[in-house]
């Protein structure tokens, strides 16, 4: 029979009418299945044209293959130096159904790890309603091999990625940690959380302003600081001030963030952006700022600061006596709380609030360090919180939105926020205007002189043209009065002051009677200031070619 | 002439189908072994985070200043120490003088 065609329409013609009737459906089907099978096989050479012509259908998978994709990005410093990354770990698990001897394998457990608690993995090992019980996270490769040669029935491992800082304790505070999930906890970990994921998932590195060697000098010199001054703690700040990147930043004491669960509360706290302080005299340069740009007194002014100044039965007197009749360089210099007290009621209260928020002193310190403290910062209802506030008292900031507000000294009275990134070439440099450039570049003398003749000698580096200004708070005590013997004692440094460009703030915590800015801060930043010059490309003039 | 054509068409049929799935059968190989390859990528890629993560430890700067003191014998730099250039010669020991061997 021939299933369809011409011939088949041939031979019904000699047929009667009706099996002609009855055969045309079939035809008709056949020529369907016909058609079927054409447009099958249409559908299978357009399929293969398209393969032939699409492209390598892999390749996609191999692009995706073709970076290092991983929960967290690593962290690096301005020059490339690796601070923190993530690396492959293993969880020690056990199958309770499979531990032949609980006791036995809690043995062996704990000989290769003491700090395990046997109560707990003896009772996670006799467990038998869980499939894989957690024994320890976070196990090395090498930890991983040497359970594995102990050859425990039962015992197993699970793969995992952990956090590490190779640095060690540098740069904690910082870089912050994470827990055993790579959940950010704190630093930049959890301030930079969603860049570092992003930057993770891409394969490229999040890289930070710091500079490692820079970091270095800065934490060493600030140990030796606060050990020296037997302070309960300290804290320090390198800005390039230009920019606003945060060279080095340091909290003491410190801690090691590879094992950030081990350190006391104490040792972990990031005292630069997380503790406030009344900041002391480190904010008498701004309240002359404040009188110059104001109008309320100019640098010819003369003032007689002799006699203690009384204001609403508060008597405030100067640390030492300043006789005769002196200006504002001198009143600087010397660090007179008269004189500044005076100025400010000069300014007045609301000029002096409205300053003090430009400064970012009213706000916390935006930096990407995961602790963000607000300042303390009542509005002043009297003449004496305006005049307390003149010289350093009534309102208490962080040491990163000091070291913020210093920023107006090196960019002709504009204020630049820090932060912990670095700019890329390009990248726009928000300033806001606080002072004009002339009254900074005034203060700036003034500043200079602090260094060479008055209360920062200490700081004073040969060829690198200090400026700053020393401060020391007395601490509330739990009387909530001020304690003579507690001293929140800083120094705040602009240099070189030809040509500012660097802001290095350092402040030490609960330091004895006596310990004054000048006297334990200011050494410390000059010894900072010549340590870490070679690295910023300045030069410390030799002592043989003064 | 149809019948050849048909004939032609089953044959076509035929040898797509089988390309077909040799086709898919060689793509299927080839994703494992790109499977396989990515976790030999992944797993080159972590030993070479934690080479880098070891690189770093070894040169952090706390280490190597450890490392040189203890060896060394350097000090950091004092200011006091710092010379002018015009010094330099007048604090360096004299070079000493070479003897050239007889030819």
């Amino acid at each position: 029979m021939r299933p369809f065609g011409p011939a088949a329409a041939f031979a019904a013609d000699d047929i009667d009418v009706a099996p002609v009737t009855q055969a045309a459906p079939a035809r008709g089907g056949m020529r369907f299945l016909a058609l079927g099978i054409l447009a099958v096989l249409l559908l299978l050479a357009g399929r293969a044209v398209q393969l032939a012509f699409s492209g390598d259908p892999l390749a996609a998978s191999r692009q995706s293959s073709g970076v290092a994709a991983t929960v967290r990005a690593d962290i690096v410093d301005r020059n490339g130096v690796l601070l923190a990354t993530t690396v492959r770990a293993y969880a020690l698990t056990a199958q309770p159904a499979r531990v032949w001897d609980v006791r036995e394998t809690a043995n062996a457990l704990l000989r290769k790890f003491p700090e395990l608690d046997r109560a707990t993995i003896e009772r996670r090992m006799a467990d038998r309603s869980r499939d894989v019980v957690y024994l320890r996270r976070s196990l090395t490769p090498g930890q991983r091999e040497e359970v594995l040669a102990l050859g425990l029935g039962g015992i197993g491992f699970e793969a995992e990625d952990r956090r590490v800082y190779p640095q060690g304790t540098l740069a904690a505070h910082a870089l912050g940690f994470t827990d055993v999930d790579l959940r950010a906890l704190a630093g930049v970990e959890l301030g930079l959380d969603e860049a570092i994921r992003g930057g993770g998932a891409a394969g490229r590195p999040v890289r930070l302003s710091l500079d490692v060697r820079a970091q270095y000098a800065l934490e060493s010199e600030l140990a030796a600081a606060a050990t020296r001054a037997h302070a309960s703690g300290a804290s320090a700040m390198l800005l390039d001030a230009r920019t606003g990147e945060t060279l080095a930043l340091a909290s003491w004491p410190s801690f090691d963030p590879n094992q950030a669960g081990a350190a006391a509360a104490n040792a972990r706290r990031d005292r630069v952006g997380g503790d406030v302080h009344e900041l002391g005299s480190t904010i008498k340069p701004f309240t002359l700022a404040m009188a110059l740009d104001a109008r309320v007194t100019n640098a010819g002014e003369r003032f007689d600061l002799s006699e203690p100044f009384v204001i609403d039965g508060r008597t405030i007197r100067d640390h030492e006596r300043i006789l005769g009749s002196v200006g504002l360089r001198e009143m600087l210099a010397h660090s007179s709380n008269i004189g500044a007290a005076r100025l400010a009621l000069r300014v007045g209260a609301d000029r002096q609030r409205a300053y003090l928020d430009r400064l970012g002193l009213l706000s916390a310190a935006p930096l990407e360090s995961g602790r963000r403290q607000a300042p303390i910062a009542p509005r002043a209802t009297g003449r004496r919180d305006v005049a307390g506030i003149g010289f350093g008292y009534g309102l208490a900031a962080t040491p990163a939105a000091l070291a913020g507000a210093y920023t107006v000294f090196a960019n002709g009275g504009a204020r630049v926020t820090p932060t912990l990134r670095v700019r890329e070439n390009g990248d726009p440099v928000e300033r806001a205007p606080v002072f004009s450039a002339a009254t900074t570049q005034q203060i700036l003398r003034y500043l200079r002189a602090t260094v060479t003749d008055g209360t920062g000698k200490a700081a004073d580096v040969p060829g690198l043209e200090m400026a700053g200004k020393t401060g020391t708070a007395e601490i509330l005590g739990e009387d909530a009065a001020y304690d003579e013997a507690r001293n929140f004692s800083s120094f705040a440094a602009v240099f070189p002051a030809s040509a500012p460009r660097y802001v290095l703030v350092l402040a030490l915590d609960d330091v004895g009677e006596g310990e004054a800015g000048g006297t334990v801060a200011a050494p410390a930043v000059g010894r900072i200031a010549a340590r870490i010059a070679p690295m910023l490309g300045l030069r410390v003039t030799p002592p043989a070619a003064r | 002439m149809k019948r050849w054509l048909h004939a032609l068409a089953v044959v076509i049929i035929v040898v797509l189908a089988v390309g077909l799935y040799k086709a898919k059968t060689d793509a299927s190989k080839a994703a494992a072994h790109v499977r396989e390859l990515e976790s030999q990528i992944g797993d080159a890629q972590s030993d070479l985070r934690a080479l880098r993560a070891e690189i770093a430890h070894l040169e952090s700067p706390a280490r190597v200043e450890a490392l040189a003191d203890r060896h060394l014998e350097l000090e950091r730099g004092r200011q006091s120490a710092a010379l002018p250039e015009s010094a330099i010669d007048r604090e360096l020991p004299a070079p000493s003088t070479r003897q050239r061997p007889n030819p």
